[in-house]
């Protein structure tokens, strides 16, 4: 029996927890008729954002959107932003058109209406929204209950004392908003309180335009009537504006490209060929080729000619002696003053070798094409020629100039890196490949 | 050198070898590619692929460090790149920290020499021995530079010593000190490349005869005579360093006022007097037409700016203190287009970032005050946008110190930019002369001074000239940041004897009237 009575309850219970919903629910619809049409205010992108421009709508007016839809895009001085619906909708009416600038944040800028509303037979609401009402809104809902609370007392404060009476009646001239103090009063502000009769109750009545809404000295004395009332918001406006970065008419640098960068290419054009010398030095890569054959013959591996001049050539470009050039910095200099590190004195190189044959080979057999070190290296050709030494025309199996294009001041890294390679070439190609 | 190196190959040989059937199939498709890209393609067969990182900072100053522990802290993959080869920038190593310690110990070294005496202590012969305490500096530069790389170490971020530059928007290439290069892809980059002494058209520095701050900490001798172009901050700083090691120093100075725009008129007569006491001549109104450093001295034409006179100034050893400038040289701006101003200064917006909205800027190589405290901020403020999506930097509360003897810090604004706004505001000011413990040290010169706004009583600015001046601007920028009343601060206990009783009786000065003057 009790069992029977606990679910009849329950299902009462879950019953008058529905009903209300529904009947707002049906309420809201009936009120859709009329009034479901909102306004759609210009949203804060950022929480320092104040104003942007629109920069283009997605939508017509009459088309339907689903939350996630990009509605529109919005320009402010960073950047460009999509802004995405939050809700499915019809967009009504745009109030706002492409290229609109200075858009105040909370501004209207279109009317939605529900999914499924008929848009033709739905009145458009008054433009309610100021742009003061949007930063409300991006101050989140919290705030909002809190000065719910506050009008409730101020409503009441009236009663208590005659001082107060007039100035709840300009509060909005005054600025700021009334909030509860949740930090200690300053000294000031309980003195001056004090002094006057006031509790430090009546000081959640006071519009405070403190940092983070606390209650200053000045909104006191402005509350009571001893200083202009609007005094203390232009202060903390004026106060406010002082503490970000002024970002405002940055000049540019002239993009100063242009005549530099003819003046350098004349410069280039003058000095590139006087800048820049080639470096030649023979090398013989018998020793190489006898290594390559050893290698084939006792482990029957082909090591192509291009796999020991790419290792010798990595070897030689280790720690190259400094550019000339590249001049120590002020930082390096006094590190080395203080002894924390010392100036760098070599450096990676980026050489490669141009090798060329000296061969009593006859030249129309290289005239149609000249032959490039990848013909030969290719391993198509390197299959025919198994038997034979893999001597190609364009290289020689004794006297190969090698060469490279050193900038002006690389000439000793260019030597140093020649000479290294000639070194690793000629005497020790066996360590290349081991 | 070159036998040394080969055993280093057959580390490198293995990794070529597996290397190898794809480079021959590489071959075949295009017989025609040289054997440059061979070898680099070779090098990206072996380079391990660089992991992208959640944030990727360029330059380890203090904009740099702080922003790299703070996103350790806040649990971002984190890579900083510094080319100097110690953390800390321009401030650890060359700049706040070995200047005050010069400062610190020139001080110490001129009071025996000058101030004992009357204190009852004889000292004997005095000698000051240079090269130590240019060590003592070093020590100290050192250990603190050391303890940023355990900073590192202990907050997960990974240093990369060499110089980075942009590669593409998401890609920083690493020169590496060492040799050798590397790269790293961050989700986030930050700038924070700093800044460098602007030079002096017509002088070239040497940091020998011609010398920018970086010099001026590093003389290895004390010269005869000196020259400071430029009476700002560190002119003065670098000016009385050398003064109270025996140079005979004259700042040359274009504006009418020492100390640079910022410091308020009066506390700038106020310590160009005190300085004058101590040795310094100070020019003011006097622009340096021309230079000549070719000589043993280096010889200055000098003439008043608004035209007149010239004159010419001799000197064994001329600063060049004229300001500094954004250092973004090399940085590759060019590669990802973005964009400096006329004064070289990376554009941002408000939450310090470019218009490539993942890089942001901090320090000195954007806008607002070249100072490392402002640089500590911004780097807190752009790790919280990138993690919390709001930071927080009060430009109005940014207090600046100068570090001569007596110290100079003031935080908010002067008479002169009050003026200019229209603010009617009022003055309070407590002479040190008045404070029991100023007195005590009998070290009495300088003032407090506080501007309020006339209506509402809330501080608008606080400026300081006397000892210890530059501790005491915490508690004024404490009740700047809270908006507080003069009253507030007067209504504040104050430890007796201190001297930051003269900053309350400052404050009280302002709203009522002081009780000690």
């Amino acid at each position: 029996m009790a069992g029977v009575v606990n679910t009849a309850r329950l299902s009462a219970r879950i019953a008058s927890r529905y009903a209300p919903r529904y009947v707002s629910r049906r309420g809201f619809k009936v009120s859709a008729q009329d009034r479901a049409a909102q306004n759609y205010p210009m949203p804060a992108l950022s929480p320092t954002m104040t104003e942007g421009n629109i920069a283009n709508w997605k939508l017509k007016e009459g088309d339907s959107f689903s939350a996630g839809d990009v509605l529109l895009e919005i320009e402010t001085d960073k950047a460009t932003m999509d802004v995405e619906a939050q809700d499915d909708g019809i967009l009504m009416k745009i109030t706002k058109q492409d290229g609109s600038k200075g858009v105040k944040v909370g501004e209207r800028i279109a009317v939605t209406a529900e999914p499924g509303d008929d848009v033709s037979s739905l009145e458009l609401p008054a433009d309610d929204s100021s742009p003061s009402v949007g930063q409300k809104d991006a101050k989140g809902a919290q705030q909002g209950a809190e000065e719910a609370n506050v009008k409730e007392t101020q409503e009441k404060a009236p009663e208590r004392q005659q001082e107060p009476q007039q100035t709840t009646q300009s509060d909005a001239k005054q600025g700021g908003k009334a909030q509860k103090q949740t930090y200690p009063l300053y000294p000031s502000v309980g003195h001056i309180l004090h002094q006057n009769g006031l509790s430090s109750a009546d000081a959640e009545n006071i519009p405070a335009t403190g940092p983070s809404g606390r209650l200053l000295k000045g909104d006191v004395l402005a509350y009571l009537g001893k200083i202009n009332k609007e005094y203390p918001a232009q202060s903390s406006a004026r106060l406010e504006k002082l503490s970000h970065l002024d970002l405002s008419n940055i000049q540019l640098a002239k993009k100063a490209e242009a005549k530099p960068e003819q003046s350098k290419q004349k410069e280039a054009a003058v000095e590139e060929p006087v800048q820049a010398t080639e470096i030649a030095i023979p090398i013989s890569l018998s020793s190489v080729i006898a290594t390559q054959k050893r290698v084939q013959d006792s482990l029957g591996i082909f090591l192509p000619l291009s796999t020991f001049i790419a290792r010798a050539s990595e070897l030689a470009n280790d720690d190259l002696p400094a550019n000339k050039n590249q001049k120590p910095t002020a930082d390096d200099l006094f590190n080395a003053v203080l002894g924390l590190d010392q100036v760098p004195k070599s450096s990676r190189g980026h050489f490669f070798p141009n090798i060329t044959g000296i061969t009593p080979a006859p030249i129309p057999a290289r005239s149609a094409k000249k032959p490039d070190i990848i013909d030969f290296l290719a391993p198509k050709k390197a299959k025919a020629p198994k038997s034979a030494i893999p001597v190609a025309p364009g290289i020689s199996a004794t006297n190969n100039v090698f060469s490279v294009v050193a900038q002006a001041g690389e000439e000793a890294q260019a030597t140093e890196y020649l000479e290294r390679m000639k070194l690793a070439l000629e005497q020790e190609p066996g360590r290349l490949v081991l | 050198m070159f036998k040394a190196v080969i055993p280093r190959v057959t580390s490198r040989s293995a990794a070529l070898r597996t290397a190898t059937p794809a480079q021959s199939s590489f071959f075949v498709a295009s017989p025609s590619t040289s054997l440059l890209s061979q070898r680099l393609s070779q090098r990206r067969g072996y380079a391990t692929p660089a992991e992208e990182k959640d944030l990727v900072i360029i330059g380890g100053g203090v904009a740099g460090y702080v922003a790299a522990i703070k996103a350790g802290q806040e649990g971002l993959k984190v890579a900083c790149i510094e080319k100097r080869g110690s953390l800390g920038g321009t401030c650890l190593n060359v700049g706040c920290i070995p200047s005050k310690s010069l400062l610190n110990n020139s001080h110490l070294y001129h009071q025996i020499l000058h101030d004992t005496k009357n204190r009852g202590i004889e000292v004997g012969e005095v000698k000051l021995n240079l090269e130590q305490m240019m060590k003592a500096k070093e020590t100290s530069v050192s250990g603190l530079t050391k303890g940023i790389e355990y900073l590192f170490k202990k907050n997960n971020v990974e240093y990369f010593k060499g110089t980075g530059a942009f590669a593409d928007e998401h890609t920083v290439a690493v020169n590496l000190t060492e040799g050798g290069e590397t790269s790293v892809r961050g989700k986030n980059i930050i700038i924070a490349t700093g800044s460098e002494s602007t030079p002096f058209p017509g002088l070239t520095i040497d940091e020998k005869k011609v010398i920018t701050s970086t010099g001026a900490i590093a003389l290895k001798e004390v010269p005869k005579k000196m020259v400071v172009i430029g009476g700002g901050i560190i002119g003065l700083e670098m000016g009385s360093v050398w003064s109270r090691l025996g140079s005979e120093v004259t700042v040359v100075e274009f504006l009418g006022q020492i100390g640079g725009p910022g410091m308020d008129a009066e506390i700038s007569k106020n310590i160009q007097k005190t300085l004058g006491k101590q040795g310094m001549k100070f020019k003011l109104n006097t622009k340096v037409v021309s230079g000549d450093d070719s000589g043993e001295t280096v010889k200055l034409e000098v003439e008043a700016a608004k035209g007149g006179k010239a004159e010419t100034l001799d000197a064994d050893v001329v600063l060049v203190a004229i300001g500094r400038r954004p250092y973004t040289q090399g940085l590759g701006l060019e590669n990802i287009g973005l964009e400096t101003d006329n004064r070289g200064r990376l554009v941002i917006d408000s939450e310090y970032r470019t218009k490539i909205p993942h890089i942001r800027v901090i320090g000195d190589c954007t806008f607002g005050p070249m100072l490392a405290h402002k640089a500590e901020e911004e780097a807190v403020a752009a790790i919280e946008y990138i993690t919390k999506n709001y930071g927080h930097v009060n430009y109005n509360a940014i207090p600046s110190v100068m570090y001569t003897h007596p110290e100079v810090a003031w935080v908010g604004q002067n008479e002169a930019e009050l003026k200019e706004q229209g603010v009617k505001y009022k003055v309070g000011t407590f002479p040190f002369s008045a404070n029991s413990r100023a007195k005590t040290n009998l070290d009495t010169d300088g003032l407090v001074k506080f501007l309020a706004d006339a209506e509402t009583d809330r501080i608008l600015g606080i400026h300081i000239v006397g000892p210890n001046a530059g501790e005491m601007i915490a508690e004024g920028t404490l009740a700047l940041e809270y908006g507080a009343s003069t009253e507030d601060v007067g209504r504040t206990s104050h430890a007796h004897p201190t001297l930051a009783e003269a900053f309350k009786e400052a404050a009280m000065a302002t709203y009522g009237k002081a009780i000690h003057y």
